[in-house]
C-alpha cells in the first residue's frame, strides 16, 4: 500500500477512522483529503504529508469510483476470477467437486462466465467497496487472472 | 437447472449449462472459451452435412448409399486396413471400431495412447496412485506441473484443482502449493503466488534434474552447490522439501513430458523416483495424473482393456488378435497398410510431413465433422453427429472416470452418430461377408 507508507501508522483514530489503514483506503478512493489526518499536519511528519500531497496530486479529494475491466480480447473463460473471488465464494452451494459458483449467478455472484467469457455482473459487493480492514484490500481476482485480462482501477 | 457436459477437452467439465430449443443453442454458460467454440462447431463454416467422394479428383457430394458403397469396396480391397483416430468420439464408437478392425484384420490405434496405457500399467507396477479431480480438489495439499501447461490446452483445469475450495481444503488456493517444471514461462505460471515454486529448466534437461533426484536419495545436504538443469540449489532444496513432505501431492504430466525419447524413459524414471518418495515418506503420497487434449483420449484404452484385455494399439489376422511390435508409426513408417479409415482426427496435419505423405498415397476413409487437412485428400467423407452435442455417449475423464455425454439438440441434416455409422459400415461388411 504506497499511501499507507506515508502516514504515521500510530492508528490515533483522530481521523474518525479505526486505523491508518482504513484512512489510506479511503485516501485511495478520495473520500477524505490528506489534510483530514490532524497529526500529519504537525511537523515532523512534514516530509510525509508532502510525499502525499505529490502522489495524490490535483485529483486530492475527488471522489473515485472503483472499476473492474475484463479484457474479452484477453480472457479465456477459465473461470479462476469467479471461484477465487472470496465473496461469490462465500454464497457459492457446495457442489462435489468443491464450491462451485452457481448458474443462473447467485444475487451477491460478481462475476460469471458467459459465451466463453468472463462477465462483471455487479461490482457493488466488491470487498474493496464493502469489507472493512485488511479485507477491502482485496485483488484476488486480478491476482490470479492467468491472462492478465482483470485490471482493478480507480477512475 | 439441467447440467450438461462439455466434450471440448479431456476435463469433461459436468456444470455447463447450456439454453437451446432442441435445434440451436442460443447460450452456453459455465464453458471456458474453447468449450464455447466446440458449441460453435454445430454451426461451423467448415462443417459437413452430406456424404462426399471423390470424383476425378474432387470431393463430390453424393447419397449415403453411394459413400458407403464406395468406403466398402475400398475396405474389401484392403488386406491392411489401418484404423487411426478414436479420440474425438465415444467409448460406444471405440468399441464398434475395434469390432470393425477385427472383422476386416486391421489395425487400430488412437491418436491419444502416444503409450498412455504404458505409463498408467507401469505407474501401477510401482504402486503409484492415480487420482482423481474430487480428490485433488478435496484433499489435494501441493500441485506439481511437469511439462504441462493447462492454461492453454486444459483450460479450467488449475481452476479446479487450485482453487476450488474442498471439503478438506475449504480456504482452496491458500493451502495448496503449485509447482511448475518447464522449460519456458508459460501462461500457467501466471497463477503462482509468492509461496509457489516456479522452476524453469533447461530444455530437455528434465532427464537430468530427475536422475540427480534419484540418486541422492532426496536427501537435501547433497544437493550440488552449482544447481542441476539450469535450477539453482534453493529452488531445488525446497522442490525436495515439497516432494517429501506433501500429505496428498499430485504431479500432472503433460504431453511434453509423454513423449518418448530414443535414449531414455523421461516418464519411467519419473514414477521411479515418486516411488522412492511415497516409500520413505510415512504420511503422505504424491499421485499421478496424465493432461490430455481431445476428449476421450483415455477412453480407447479403457474399451480395448475390457474386450481384449490389452491397452492402446491391436492388430488383428483372421479375425483374431495378434501380438503385435508395431506401432501407428511403423506401420506408416514401413508402408505396412493399404488403406486408411481415418475416425475424428487430422493425421495429415498433425503427422510430421515423412509419414502424411506416406497416408495419403493410399485410399484414405474419413469419418468426421469439419473439414480438415485430412479431408482434402481423402476418397470417402462420412460426415458424422457432434459427439457431447448431437449425440450422447460415454467418455473417459483425463482421470480416468468415466462421464456420460448428452444429446443436447438434433444432429444437422439428421447426421449418425459415429456409433451408428461404424456400425453400419459392419453390418454390411458382414452381409457381403455371407453373400
Ligand atoms: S488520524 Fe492519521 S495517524 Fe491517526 S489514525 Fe487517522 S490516519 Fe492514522
Ligand atoms: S477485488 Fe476481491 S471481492 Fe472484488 S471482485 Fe476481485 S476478488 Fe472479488
Ligand atoms: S480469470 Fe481471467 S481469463 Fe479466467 S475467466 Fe477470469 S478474467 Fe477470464
Ligand atoms: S476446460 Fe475443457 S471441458 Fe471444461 S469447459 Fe473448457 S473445454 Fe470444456
Amino acid at each position: 500500500m504506497e499511501l499507507y507508507k506515508f502516514l504515521p501508522k500510530t492508528n490515533c483514530k483522530k481521523c474518525g477512522k479505526p486505523t491508518c489503514m482504513a484512512f489510506s483506503l479511503d485516501l485511495l478512493q478520495g473520500k477524505v483529503k490528506v489534510d483530514d489526518c490532524p497529526p500529519l499536519l504537525e511537523p515532523k511528519y512534514k516530509k510525509q504529508y508532502d510525499a502525499l500531497k505529490e502522489l495524490l496530486g490535483s485529483e486530492e479529494g475527488q471522489q473515485k469510483e472503483l472499476k473492474i475491466n475484463i479484457d474479452d480480447k484477453l480472457c479465456d473463460g477459465c473461470g479462476i476470477c469467479v471461484t477465487v473471488c472470496p465473496v461469490n465464494a462465500r454464497y457459492c452451494p457446495s457442489s462435489l467437486s468443491g464450491k462451485a459458483p452457481d448458474y443462473p449467478p447467485e444475487k451477491h455472484q460478481l462475476f460469471q462466465v458467459i459465451g466463453g467469457k468472463c462477465e462483471l455482473l455487479k461490482i457493488e459487493y466488491c470487498r474493496r467497496l464493502e469489507a472493512g480492514g485488511r479485507e477491502r484490500e482485496c485483488r484476488v481476482c486480478e491476482t490470479y487472472c492467468p491472462r492478465e485480462a482483470v485490471k482493478i482501477e480507480y477512475v | 437447472m439441467k447440467r450438461f457436459t462439455c466434450s471440448g477437452c479431456s476435463l469433461l467439465c459436468d456444470d455447463i449449462i447450456v439454453q437451446s430449443d432442441g435445434l440451436f443453442i442460443s447460450e452456453v454458460m459455465g464453458a471456458c472459451l474453447k468449450g464455447k467454440e466446440r458449441f460453435d462447431q454445430v454451426s461451423a463454416k467448415n462443417r459437413i452435412t452430406s456424404p462426399l467422394i471423390r470424383k476425378d479428383g474432387e470431393l463430390k457430394e453424393v447419397s449415403w448409399d453411394e459413400a458407403t458403397k464406395k468406403a466398402i469396396e475400398i475396405i474389401k480391397n484392403s488386406s491392411i486396413p489401418l484404423l487411426y483416430g478414436f479420440s474425438n468420439v465415444s467409448c460406444e464408437a471405440q468399441d464398434v471400431g475395434i469390432k470393425l478392425a477385427q472383422k476386416i484384420n486391421g489395425f487400430i490405434d488412437s491418436n491419444a495412447s502416444i503409450c498412455q496405457g504404458k505409463i498408467l500399467n507401469k505407474a501401477k507396477s510401482l504402486g503409484i496412485n492415480l487420482t482423481t479431480i474430487t480428490e485433488i480438489i478435496n484433499k489435494g495439499d501441493l500441485i506439481i506441473l511437469w511439462g504441462a501447461n493447462p492454461a492453454e490446452t486444459v483450460p479450467r483445469l488449475l481452476n479446479k484443482v487450485l482453487f476450488s475450495r474442498g471439503k478438506f481444503r475449504m480456504t482452496g488456493r491458500e493451502i495448496k502449493t503449485l509447482v511448475i517444471v518447464d522449460p519456458i514461462k508459460t501462461a500457467s505460471f501466471r497463477v503462482m503466488g509468492v509461496r509457489d515454486l516456479p522452476l524453469i529448466i533447461e530444455p530437455n534437461k528434465d532427464i537430468d534434474l530427475i536422475r540427480m533426484l534419484k540418486e541422492e536419495c532426496c536427501s537435501v545436504d547433497s544437493i550440488p552447490s552449482q544447481g542441476v538443469a539450469g535450477i539453482d540449489k534453493n529452488d531445488l532444496k525446497r522442490l525436495l522439501l515439497h516432494l517429501t513432505g506433501a500429505e496428498n501431492g499430485v504431479i500432472i504430466l503433460g504431453q511434453g513430458v509423454i513423449q518418448p525419447h530414443p535414449d531414455y524413459n523421461l516418464v519411467e524414471e519419473l514414477l521411479e523416483l515418486l516411488q522412492m518418495i511415497n516409500e520413505r515418506q510415512e504420511k503422505g503420497r504424491i499421485s499421478l495424473l496424465l493432461m490430455g487434449g481431445h476428449f476421450n483420449m483415455a477412453g480407447f484404452d479403457h474399451v480395448a482393456l475390457s474386450s481384449f484385455g490389452v491397452s492402446g494399439k491391436l492388430e488383428f489376422k483372421h479375425n483374431q488378435l495378434i501380438k503385435t511390435d508395431d506401432t501407428l508409426v511403423s506401420k506408416i513408417e514401413k508402408e505396412n497398410f493399404d488403406s486408411s479409415i481415418i475416425v475424428g482426427t487430422d493425421p495429415i496435419s498433425h503427422l510430421p510431413h515423412s509419414l502424411s505423405s506416406k497416408i495419403a498415397k493410399k485410399p484414405l476413409i474419413l469419418i468426421d465433422n469439419h473439414h480438415t487437412a485430412t479431408s482434402h485428400i481423402a476418397e470417402v467423407v462420412l460426415p458424422t453427429a457432434i459427439t457431447g452435442i448431437e449425440s450422447g455417449g460415454l467418455a473417459y475423464r483425463l482421470d480416468q472416470v468415466p462421464i456420460e455425454l448428452n444429446k443436447i439438440i438434433n444432429p444437422s441434416n439428421n447426421l449418425p452418430s459415429d456409433e451408428e455409422l461404424l456400425n453400419q459400415l459392419y453390418r454390411l461388411i458382414n452381409q457381403g461377408g455371407s453373400e
